[in-house]
């Protein structure tokens, strides 16, 4: 009788509790709002005194540059003076205890909120410069590495793993080309995902990805280690008959060479061959794209053009990035696409980011697309924090 | 030609049941897999034994699958017409891009030996967002052509008038109703007789080519050159042609009558430094920039 009275008072208690709960769940304490990063708001610091500078400057005299620059960092500030005062309004409103008063607080809390988070998203990507090709589309390429006929399973299986990310992020994709050796195993793939932005997010994915697992092909149940290498380049140009001319412009006849793969003969009438590979030959870097997967010709020529400019967009960032670095001159850990990046161990159910040192034990729910953003996001607060470290240290030195 | 080897048959059969029958005409692996992948593409699943097994025999992959990819449209392609290539696409392209440059008031062009139509379908495909004002006609011999002609007219929702015809009948441009013509076009049967018995290894044709494609839009030389200048060309008010061929001596022909009648001629190669077209326009004319595509002018 008393364990029941008992039960029925803590059950009431927590009635009473949940109702308080739920007249404030959408009020957050202050500190539970999302923060600016520390080191983002000395980089705030970091532009008031440049915009002090600035001003001495042009007060000396004027220059269109240092004024269109001016002007973006006052106006980056006075949001950040925005943000200031909305925080210490939701501060002061929150410790508002008069029960008459709280009623109205509470309201007034509840529209300065969105307000204040999206203050705080503006700040974040203002305060930070964008990487490059960000906007743009992405091109996914990828070969088997050590590993044999293992290698190219896997090969497969990362292909599939993004085709399902994209069904999950519902983005368009096409596969560019796949092609097989001649035991039929895969030995490229590249994979177009056409929606703006998705360079981004996938980017991390460049590099080796190396799997653990007792392979389809083995009969005495041993584990094999492969590997697979993924490079990812922004998407330049669609690859279509329509963005071929333009294509074709962007390069000096004497900067590259098209080669058809045709068997010597009369041509013409007197054969209908159906080989309509393209080969491009970009001859100050040496790289050499070729495309033969469209029974047409101009189309297969198209995709060609489209991915060797992808290639040498990837070029020049890399060679931006290292010439930064040599500037800074120090030793910033970046990946290089030799490294190995990620570890997808089957027995163990496990993918491991070497970068992040972040470890998912879910390797279905991954390589079925839905879990393999929480790798992406995992890289991409990393990849922030060091970009933040490499801009204080930029502003440091200077 | 070598035999297919035991092993690369075996190798095959390997990776599927459907790739030994594609090697013969293929040669390797690599270019049958293509093959058989287009086949899968663009075929219900029940037709692909019966595709492999027509290809073991020869039969082109167009007539299988029953078009060919021409510049932006997809030709249609049926037993008895001849397929388009990919010269005859890659100078349509040139030509179609130079005519878009002239920005021409009306464009009125006759294609002779059209086969399946697909010299003046790209054309009229290629100029009908343009300002230019197309009459655009199209005539063959062979029934089986004109008829495939029509088929694909409407298929890619053109507007390209199909005649039946003949290069050799002195009265055609009458017979039309054609007089006011700038351009005439023309991809003539143009392997002597010599050459279309010999292999392919002594310039003749390929085993596929004369088996299932027609003779008659094959075998031919000097004669239709010369027809077309002094049928088409001559009586109309024509102020350019271009004729595919294959020979050297088709173009020094060409350029030995035209030249008398005051024409200026040139040749063209192909992509793979292959003698392909041969070009004539009045030095006056419309049609004189036709001299910017050629890689010899006489």
């Amino acid at each position: 009788m008393i364990t029941k009275i008992l039960k029925f008072k803590s059950s009431f208690i927590n009635l009473v509790r949940f109702n308080r709960y739920n007249s404030s769940t959408n009020i957050l304490h202050p500190s539970e709002l999302p923060q600016l990063h520390p080191l983002l708001i000395k980089r705030v610091d970091i532009l008031k005194n440049d915009l002090q500078n600035l001003s001495i400057k042009l007060e000396s005299q004027y220059n269109e540059e240092i004024q269109t620059n001016y002007d973006k960092i006052s106006s980056i500030l006075s949001k950040y003076e925005e943000f200031n005062s909305v925080r210490s309004e939701i501060t002061e409103l929150y410790n508002i205890t008069d029960s008459e008063l709280i009623k109205d607080a509470t309201m007034e809390i509840t529209n300065l909120q969105p307000k204040y988070t999206d203050l705080i998203k503006e700040l974040n990507y203002h305060l930070i410069p964008p990487i490059k090709f960000a906007e743009k589309p992405c091109i996914i390429e990828m070969h088997p590495g050590v590993g044999g006929s293992e290698a190219a399973l896997f090969t497969f299986d990362l292909l599939q793993m993004y085709i399902n990310f994209c069904h999950f992020k519902k983005w368009k994709f096409t596969i560019i080309s796949m092609n097989k050796n001649s035991s039929g195993f895969i030995n490229e793939a590249i994979l177009s995902i056409d929606e703006p932005g998705s360079y981004d997010t996938i980017r991390f994915e460049s590099g080796v990805h190396r799997v653990q697992r007792i392979p389809e092909t083995e009969t005495k149940g041993r584990v094999h280690t492969s590997t697979a290498a993924v490079v990812v380049l922004p998407k330049i140009s669609e690859g279509n008959e329509s963005t071929l001319v333009e294509d074709e412009k962007f390069f000096k006849p004497n900067e590259i060479r098209i080669e058809y793969m045709r068997a010597s003969g009369k041509g013409g009438q007197h054969v209908n061959t159906t080989d309509s590979a393209v080969r491009i030959v970009h001859l100050p870097t040496g790289i050499i794209v070729k495309q033969q997967d469209e029974r047409s010709q101009p189309r297969n020529k198209a995709k060609a053009f489209a991915l060797l400019r992808s290639k040498l967009a990837e070029i020049e960032r890399i060679e931006e990035i290292n010439f930064q670095k040599s500037i800074r001159n120090e030793q910033v850990s970046t990946t290089d696409r030799s490294d190995k990046i990620r570890t997808y161990n089957y027995p163990q159910n496990r993918i491991t980011d070497h970068r992040c040192n972040f470890s998912l034990h879910d390797i279905d729910g991954c390589m079925k697309g839905n879990k393999l953003i929480e790798i992406i996001n995992k890289l991409k607060e990393d990849d922030y924090k060091t970009r933040l470290r490499q801009l204080i240290g930029d502003y440091s030195t200077k | 030609m070598t035999r297919v080897t035991a092993k690369l048959i075996r190798q095959a059969r390997s990776i599927s049941p459907y790739l030994p029958p594609l090697l013969p005409a293929n040669r390797s692996i690599n270019q049958a897999l293509l093959e058989l992948k287009w086949i899968k593409c663009e075929l219900p699943k029940n037709e692909w034994r019966k595709a492999v097994n027509k290809r073991l025999k020869w039969v082109p992959l167009q007539y299988i699958l029953k078009t060919q990819p021409f510049g932006n449209l997809n030709i249609l392609c049926k037993d008895g017409v001849l397929i388009p290539r990919w010269e005859t696409e890659e100078w349509c392209m040139k030509l179609a891009n130079l005519i878009k440059g002239l920005k021409l008031e009306k464009l009125s062009m006759i294609d002779a030996c059209t086969g399946t139509g697909c010299i003046s379908l790209l054309i009229n495909d290629e100029l009908k967002s343009t300002a230019t004002n197309l009459d655009i006609h199209g005539f063959d011999v062979s029934g089986k052509a004109y008829d495939l002609a029509k088929e694909n007219n409407e298929f890619h929702h053109l507007s390209v008038n199909f005649h039946l015809g003949d290069v050799f009948d002195e009265e055609i441009l009458d017979k039309l109703q054609l007089t006011d013509v700038n351009l005439i076009t023309s991809n003539p049967p143009y392997i002597p007789e010599e050459d279309y018995n010999k292999s392919v290894l002594l310039n003749g044709v390929s085993k596929s080519v004369k088996l299932h494609e027609p003779k008659l839009a094959l075998v031919g030389n000097g004669e239709f050159y010369y027809n077309l200048l002094y049928n088409l060309v001559f009586p109309s008010s024509a102020d350019g042609f271009v004729f595919e061929l294959g020979y050297k001596e088709q173009a020094d022909l060409v350029n030995e009558v035209a030249k008398l009648n005051g024409w200026r001629v040139g040749y063209m190669k192909d992509s793979a430094e292959k003698i392909r077209c041969v070009l004539g326009w009045k030095a006056d004319g419309k049609f004189k920039s036709l001299k910017d595509l050629c890689s010899y002018v006489y």
